[in-house]
């Protein structure tokens, strides 16, 4: 029996993941992928509570992160082939002119 | 499930949507010699308008959309906020733009989406409704700060601002729906309910911290302030004033609503207000030590913007309603002093090409007024008396006195001393050292106007509190 823990399991192990990519990606495109990760760890516990409490507020939400995770990926990768063109690398870590 | 809609409650939501509509219209329609500088003339209009539109609006009280959206006297003072700044940062993109020539059409249309966003998150009442308000003014702020896509500085700062800021939205999320799982709901007032019968759970605790990271993300609260100096340093100056302004009090709007008294997690405040203390201390500390070593004006402003946050947190520390007013007054005075800075520092550079500290030497005797309004908003942000900084960080020490955090208040002591020394080394390059180019700086009239009417504000804010500090009160008393 799949209950609702296994879920919230799952749910965290994706989160750690995102939160792992996030911090150890050198590319700037892994990041947003990692990125995308928490979003999506976010949405699969909102439908396993939504499941769980018996109401739909919960995947009616999901529709919502959706929209926001799509508009946000648009303007990273934009931003992302701007860096391209005028900096010639996607690397996060040569991101760093402006230091103290 | 039938949603009654109360269209009369949001009248300013949907004003500034029509204005949005109108630009795009324009964008579309005008002749590219008419459209230049016309997108600005009518935003600002608008602005204005808006404003005027504003002041009527103080007895609208409820809420609709189910309880989503509300509005009461702490929603209708931020939104005033922020259409007294957005005023400012149109007077900026317009002197910005001039000098520069870029494309400046959706820039326009970004700033109202941004100003969109602000009014909504003031006006949330429920997770779902802060999550995408908040979202529809970070996006757009990632795009402004990005905008001046051939300069590198201005990319670097829009993509670590996207990876952080994107970071900062995912823990909220992630919080909102635990916090939705434990409540059956993301609605504040139901919320609110659980919170004032129920105990802290490590559960709630979890969920409670990963919100607070997303607001201290936007109040630029130190585990949280990466992005700052980086971005306030690479966004183009209007922008970076909004974000100091209109961003910062975005989040503190949040931490009013969820955090301080009255708020969502109000009965659980015992618990965590030696946190908030701990986060406050280290915050005003760290901002105030890393900014005496800046070389880059607008990355002092970042740093000094961190500590600002710091102080601010005491306020929420205290967690009461003369704390949440303190908060309220402080980021009024904040408001007209960061302003004014970057004004100047928008001015300063259009005329120089540069936001180096040094340039700034014998800037007195290049240009009088510039000198003068500097002067003047360094004095308020370190806390001279009776500027409007002073009152403000008087009140915020005397609430966290009165809660009980008298270590904090001797920290914050501490600090506004500490700040003198890097806010006064500028006056000091301004007024005594000698300048590297003797040539005037010379400031058209309407610049004039905008810059003494800062002047006037923040030494009328410092002088004639009473008006001020009861407007503060009066918005957190009705929420």
């Amino acid at each position: 029996m799949i209950g609702i823990e296994h879920y919230l399991i799952l749910s965290g192990i994706i989160f750690t993941i995102g939160i792992a990519g996030v911090i150890t990606s050198r590319s700037v495109l892994k990041v947003l992928l990692s990125l995308e990760l928490l979003l999506a760890a976010s949405n699969l516990s909102f439908v396993a509570f939504s499941r769980y409490n018996g109401d739909y507020a919960g995947q009616a939400i999901v529709f919502f992160v959706i929209i926001v995770a799509a508009a946000e990926v648009a303007i990273g990768l934009a931003i992302i082939v701007l860096m391209y063109r005028h900096l010639n690398t996607i690397q996060a870590d040569e991101l760093k002119d402006m230091k103290w | 499930m039938f949603v009654s809609i109360n269209w009369l409650l949001f009248p300013l939501e949907l004003l500034i949507t029509l204005t949005l509509v109108v630009l795009v219209v324009m964008d579309v329609l005008l002749p590219k010699t008419v459209k230049k500088d016309w997108l600005g003339y009518v935003s600002l209009g608008a602005n204005v308008l808006l404003l005027g539109f504003w002041t009527t609006q103080r007895e609208v009280i409820g809420n609709t959309f189910n309880g989503m959206f509300v509005e009461d006297s702490l929603s209708w003072f931020f939104k005033g906020f922020f259409l007294v700044a957005m005023l400012f940062v149109f007077v900026m993109t317009h002197k910005f733009f001039k000098a520069t020539e870029g494309r400046r059409n959706e820039f326009y249309l970004l700033l109202w989406l941004a100003l969109i966003g602000m009014c909504l998150i003031a006006s949330s009442a429920d997770f779902l409704t802060l999550f995408i308000s908040l979202e529809i003014l970070t996006i757009s702020l990632y795009v402004l700060t990005a905008y001046t896509k051939s300069d590198k500085f201005s990319l670097e700062a829009g993509m670590k601002y996207l990876i952080l800021g994107a970071l900062s939205s995912g823990f909220f999320l992630y919080g909102m729906s635990f916090l939705y799982g434990i409540t059956h709901s993301t609605r504040f007032d139901v919320i609110q309910q659980y919170v004032s019968s129920q105990p802290l759970t490590p559960i709630t605790l979890f969920a409670m911290v990963l919100i607070f990271a997303a607001v201290g993300f936007k109040i630029a609260a130190v585990p949280f302030h990466m992005w700052v100096p980086d971005v306030y340093q690479g966004a183009p100056t209007p922008v970076t004033a909004l974000l100091s302004v209109g961003s910062k009090a975005a989040g503190f709007a949040i931490l009013l609503r969820l955090f301080s008294v009255g708020g969502v997690f109000a009965a659980w405040h015992f618990e965590w207000s030696m946190a908030l203390a701990i986060l406050s201390a280290i915050t005003m500390t760290y901002g105030n030590l890393v900014a005496m070593f800046q070389t880059n004006i607008k990355r002092l402003l970042g740093y000094s913007s961190i500590s600002h946050a710091g102080y601010l947190l005491m306020g929420a520390a205290a967690g009461s309603a003369l704390g949440a007013s303190a908060m309220n007054f402080y980021l009024l005075g904040y408001l007209f002093t960061n302003l004014a800075a970057f004004l100047v520092i928008l001015l300063f550079s259009i005329a120089t090409k540069s936001d180096e500290i040094s340039d700034f030497a014998g800037l007195a005797q290049r240009s009088g007024i510039l000198a003068g309004t500097m002067l003047l908003a360094l004095a308020s942000l370190a806390g001279m008396p009776p500027l409007a900084g002073f009152f403000g960080k008087f009140a915020l020490i005397m609430s966290a006195m009165k809660s009980g955090f008298l270590w904090l208040a001797l920290i914050a002591s501490a600090n506004i001393v500490v700040s003198l020394y890097y806010y006064l080394m500028i006056a000091k390059r301004i007024y005594v050292d000698a300048p590297r180019s003797t040539s005037p700086i010379t400031i058209s009239v309407p610049m004039r106007t905008v810059l003494i009417i800062a002047m006037i504000a923040i030494v009328g804010i410092g002088i004639f509190q009473g008006p001020f500090f009861n407007a503060a009160i009066t918005a957190i008393s009705g929420m």
